[in-house]
């Protein structure tokens, strides 16, 4: 086993105990923790195989922004203390059942699958073809969901305004 | 880019256009005047569907990414006309005191929401789609949690974007493993064959898609959110968002995933006969009308499904036959609720009782409109399932056939406890005679008037067979 294998595996194993610990966590504000380090895992796969500019955006996004957002939106809205409740029994043992069967079949179909191995297109992730392809109106190019995504953000900007918005007080009925 | 090309995007140019304008309009209008932008939305919005019928050029264009045709055009027209009605009967609604201050936004959120329909049904890549989907659902989550002092609406919009969220997660899972076996997001690159990585990613992605659509067992969410939300929204979602999907399941089953139909074919199988049983037999419990009319558009959708089984031209146009008549019985249906609602505020079923005494044009809407969704004669509706029917026997699903068959005269049964309930049950305080105002009063004529007349008038169904046959 190659040093990138000990590398890739002490990785996984990283990954797999905090995504179960996320999930599992009965104090909300250690989730949302769990959870950074279970996204920057998956930056430092992305750092093994060579996407910079995409382990770069895992790091800024998911584990700068999005991590912290969460943990912003537990503070405003409840109480750190507060322990989840415990499920039933009957619902954890169901419920795991049902993950794990889930979990081998996935695993299974994988792992059988013969991928045809793809040969390199030659083409550098370099930040110049990154862009041209964002931007790029031809095929290949992703310039339309690009714009798409603006008008999705318009409209969650405008859904969170709408849920947040109170009444003024005299038409409070 | 020649400006040719970018007039392939016509719907979703004048979609994105009538949101900037309208968020422009409503800065101008003082305080007390917001009311305005009811009447500029739905002109704006009627312009909009108008511009659709205009005949367009079809092709594909940003590289494959984004496609139309006959068929397409048509498919966007028939949900533009839905959403237009949605329109014209949230008028009331939004005059109410808690909504004084979001009146625009509602029509902001639901024109984006019918960008994401556009862009979901022109997709040539997955990206597209899943964007599409996502921005039809994210804006209709916010607007299901519109009436801000009702917990069951807060309920209902937590519900949504949580199944909504979780729907996307599997669909994205799907779609990861298809990419893994094909190599390309484009649907005109994707190659399939019957093996198991790509059986696994489509049932993954068929999951996706029901959670939308509300197939059995992915419905557990529909009555809740339906219950909760404003009733304007429901028929929002119970008819656009659930046509969108059932549309694009359509076409991505016949064109991109035929060469997976066997598998298709054993998984709508079995989901069909789950949806339009489990659908009919608990909505035959239901007192409260939207429960009610929740899980009639399960069974509904279970209908729907028959359709989609054969695969063939003849299954499609009867697809989006039954769609187009689904549209106008349910919207019919839901503006009739929503008008007592709004005068009355009474939405359980023995409040209808001897409501034709009082309000009889009322009664004879919502008759007609649960007549057709019965599929009786001479309505649209029995069309509809008439056709949806042939196309089932023609593939030789003769079992199925029995059970649709069964299942509809179960359908009958609980449609016709409304009726009963409105013609024959006395009341002592039956609702009063009211009057809705005059956009309320025109869309459901105009849904009415659909229901009596797509049924007679046969070019629509040969007109739909054709731009099917042609779309093959």
């Amino acid at each position: 086993m190659g040093t990138s294998a000990i590398i890739f595996y002490t990785i996984a194993t990283i990954m797999i105990v905090f995504s179960l610990l996320a999930v599992t966590s009965r104090k909300i504000l250690r989730a949302a923790v769990y959870l950074l380090f279970a996204l920057g895992g998956t930056a430092a796969v992305y750092f093994m195989v060579n996407y910079f500019f995409l382990a770069a955006v895992q790091l800024i996004v998911y584990a700068g922004g999005i991590v912290v957002l969460i943990i912003f939106s537990i503070l405003l809205t409840s109480h750190i203390e507060e322990k989840m409740q415990k499920p039933d029994s009957w619902k954890i043992i169901l419920t795991s059942i049902l993950g794990l069967g889930g979990t081998t079949l996935c695993l299974y179909v994988i792992t059988n699958h013969l991928f045809a191995s793809q040969p390199s297109t030659g083409v550098e992730a370099t930040m110049t073809t990154i862009g041209e392809k964002l931007l790029g109106y031809r095929e290949g190019g992703y310039v339309l969901p690009f714009e798409v995504i603006s008008i999705l953000l318009l409209a969650a900007m405008i859904g969170a305004i709408v849920v947040a918005k109170r009444n003024k007080p005299e038409g409070n009925g | 880019m020649s400006l040719q090309e970018l007039l392939l995007l016509r719907h979703e140019w004048a979609l994105i256009a009538s949101v900037l304008i309208l968020l422009v309009l409503e800065l101008n209008f003082s305080e007390e005047k917001k009311s305005n932008s009811i009447s500029s939305a739905s002109i704006l919005f009627a312009i909009v569907t108008l511009l659709g019928f205009l005949p367009a050029e079809t092709g594909s264009t940003f590289g494959g990414m984004y496609v139309t045709d006959p068929l397409r055009i048509l498919m966007k027209n028939i949900l533009n006309i839905s959403v237009l009605v949605v329109f014209l009967q949230s008028g009331a609604w939004l005059r109410t005191k808690n909504n004084y201050n979001r009146i625009t936004e509602f029509y902001l959120l639901m024109i984006s929401s019918v960008i994401g329909v556009n862009f979901m049904i022109s997709a040539g890549h997955f990206l597209m789609f899943y964007l599409g989907l996502e921005l039809l659902t994210i804006p209709i989550a916010a607007a299901a949690s519109y009436d801000q002092y009702k917990s069951k609406s807060a309920e209902a919009g937590i519900k949504l974007i949580l199944t909504s969220a979780f729907s996307s997660a599997i669909l994205l899972f799907g779609l990861s493993l298809l990419y893994g076996s094909t190599g390309s997001m484009y649907f005109s690159e994707m190659e399939f064959s019957t093996n198991s990585l790509q059986i696994l990613g489509f049932v993954f992605f068929f999951s996706g898609l029901g959670f939308k659509i509300s197939i059995v067992p992915f419905h557990l969410w529909t009555a809740d959110v339906y219950e909760g939300s404003p009733t304007n929204v429901t028929s929002y979602l119970s008819v656009v968002s659930k046509g969108a999907a059932v549309f694009v399941l359509v076409l991505l089953l016949v064109n991109l995933f035929d060469p997976l139909r066997q598998v298709w074919q054993q998984v709508i199988y079995g989901t069909a006969i789950f949806t339009m049983t489990i659908g009919n037999l608990f909505a035959i419990r239901q007192q409260n009308l939207k429960r009610y009319l929740a899980f009639s558009s399960i069974a509904q959708a279970g209908f729907i499904l028959l359709g989609v089984i054969g695969g063939s031209a003849l299954g499609m146009a009867s697809v989006i036959y039954f769609v187009l008549v689904y549209v106008f019985s349910n919207l019919a249906a839901f503006g009739v609720v929503i008008a007592i609602e709004q005068s009355a505020g009474k939405i359980n079923m023995k409040d209808y009782n001897g409501l034709y005494k009082t309000n009889p044009r009322l009664s004879l809407a919502m008759m007609l409109a649960l007549f057709s969704l019965a599929g009786i004669p001479p309505l649209a509706g029995f069309f509809g399932k008439f056709f949806l029917f042939t196309a089932v026997a023609e593939s030789g699903y003769f079992v199925l056939l029995l059970i649709a068959v069964l299942n509809a005269v179960i359908s009958l049964y609980y449609y016709l406890l409304v009726v009963k309930a409105m013609f024959i049950n006395k009341s002592e305080f039956p609702v009063p005679y009211f009057q809705s105002d005059y956009p309320t009063r025109i869309a459901l004529s105009g849904c009415v008037i659909g229901i009596l007349i797509i049924g007679f008038y046969s070019p629509v169904f040969e007109y739909i067979k054709q731009l099917c046959l042609a779309s093959l």
